[in-house]
């Protein structure tokens, strides 16, 4: 099974986004902040996907990202983004293993976890 | 580059796109909420039709949720054509406590936004004839460095103060300003006098006003200058 850190400030979404992840048999943990999400990892032994919003108020995707790996190296990350701008989509598919928009299809999801899970 | 820029209006274009960028920001997390709620709904009938017992209570909570999100939509789209409009006229009777509502409302979209308050206001609005939009762009510019300062718990206290005849004042309290090295810079203040606004900014008390005049007017038709109809002085502090 399949252990999911899921971060992002947008509550409902997110919330959600949990739900329908755990109906298909994963095991996810919600954050708000990037503070809660190395609060997450502090406590548990290991997630082996982290799936982060890019835009957040204090620390945002990115940064949260480096600082998770040095807490776990083994960890692998989605990003999930609602800017549009060619910009941004540089920048995130440099960072992360994968990079999806927003309003985000589940299946893409599902299919980025699989390439994600198949690669360990 | 700067006449190319002044010749296409580039400033106020760039704080046009900023505001619009924040806004389709906000409506894209709207339609991702959406769509996950109805997403989850889609899953939980697939379950429901194979048999497996479904929770009503989160049937409910997931239309509930769509219902929130589609009224949260249509607000932002309220607040979008609300901001497109304040460029319909460049000088016109503006009710400075709207305009006040609405750069709050549009600060709010903005990923790192903090606390932000209008102080209410009693009796007869605070009118100034002036250029909304300008205006608009003065106010926000202030909100977002001192959210960029203060992080997201630093809150701001906005209030209008009328000037007898000589138009109003509106005072930012616990602006968070100190580690700004320059503010307001050159730019904003040219901003500022091109509709006759005076910036006054005391760091020590974290407090900045703008003088809003209350009237100008265009001067001449095809060179466009503005010039405040004489007023009663500067406020003291």
């Amino acid at each position: 099974m399949m252990n999911l850190l899921l971060v992002d400030d947008e509550k409902k979404f997110v919330s959600m986004l949990a739900r329908r992840l755990e109906l298909r048999g994963m095991q996810v943990t919600v954050c708000y902040s990037g503070d809660e999400a190395l609060a997450a990892v502090e406590k548990k032994d290991h997630f082996d996907v982290a799936i982060l919003d890019v835009k957040m108020p204090g620390i945002g995707g990115i940064e949260l990202k480096r600082k998770l790996q040095e807490r776990d190296s083994r960890m692998k990350f989605i990003f999930l983004t609602g800017h549009g701008s060619d910009a941004d989509y540089q920048v995130g598919a440099k960072e992360a293993e994968e990079y999806l928009p927003k309003p985000l299809r589940i299946d893409d999801l599902i299919a980025s976890l699989t390439r994600l899970d198949g690669n360990t | 580059m700067k006449n190319a820029k002044n010749l296409f209006g580039y400033d106020s274009l760039a704080f046009f796109g900023r505001v619009n960028a924040s806004i389709s920001h906000e409506l894209k997390n709207i339609m991702a909420i959406i769509s996950e709620t109805a997403g989850l709904l889609s899953d939980l009938s697939e379950m429901a039709s194979t048999g497996t017992p479904v929770d009503p209570g989160l049937l409910k909570n997931s239309t509930d949720s769509i219902m929130e999100e589609i009224q949260r939509g249509f607000e932002t789209i309220r607040q979008m054509n609300r901001f497109s409009h304040s460029v319909d006229k460049p000088v016109i009777s503006t009710d400075l406590i709207e305009l006040l509502n609405l750069v709050c409302h549009l600060c709010n979209y903005l990923s790192f936004s903090g606390m932000l308050r209008v102080t209410q206001w009693v009796g007869d609005p605070p009118v100034v004839q002036t250029c909304p939009f300008q205006l608009q762009a003065i106010v926000y510019e202030i909100i977002v460095q001192h959210f960029k300062n203060a992080g997201p718990d630093g809150q701001l206290e906005v209030t209008v103060q009328p000037l007898h005849d000589s138009g109003c004042r509106i005072v930012f309290s616990n602006v968070f300003l100190k580690d700004v090295q320059v503010f307001p810079d050159d730019h904003l203040r040219n901003a500022a006098a091109s509709i006759a606004v005076i910036i006054e900014c005391d760091r020590d008390e974290n407090q900045l006003e703008l003088y809003v005049p209350s009237a100008i007017q265009l001067v001449a038709e095809n060179d466009v200058a503005i010039q405040a109809i004489p007023a009663d002085g500067r406020p003291s502090f």
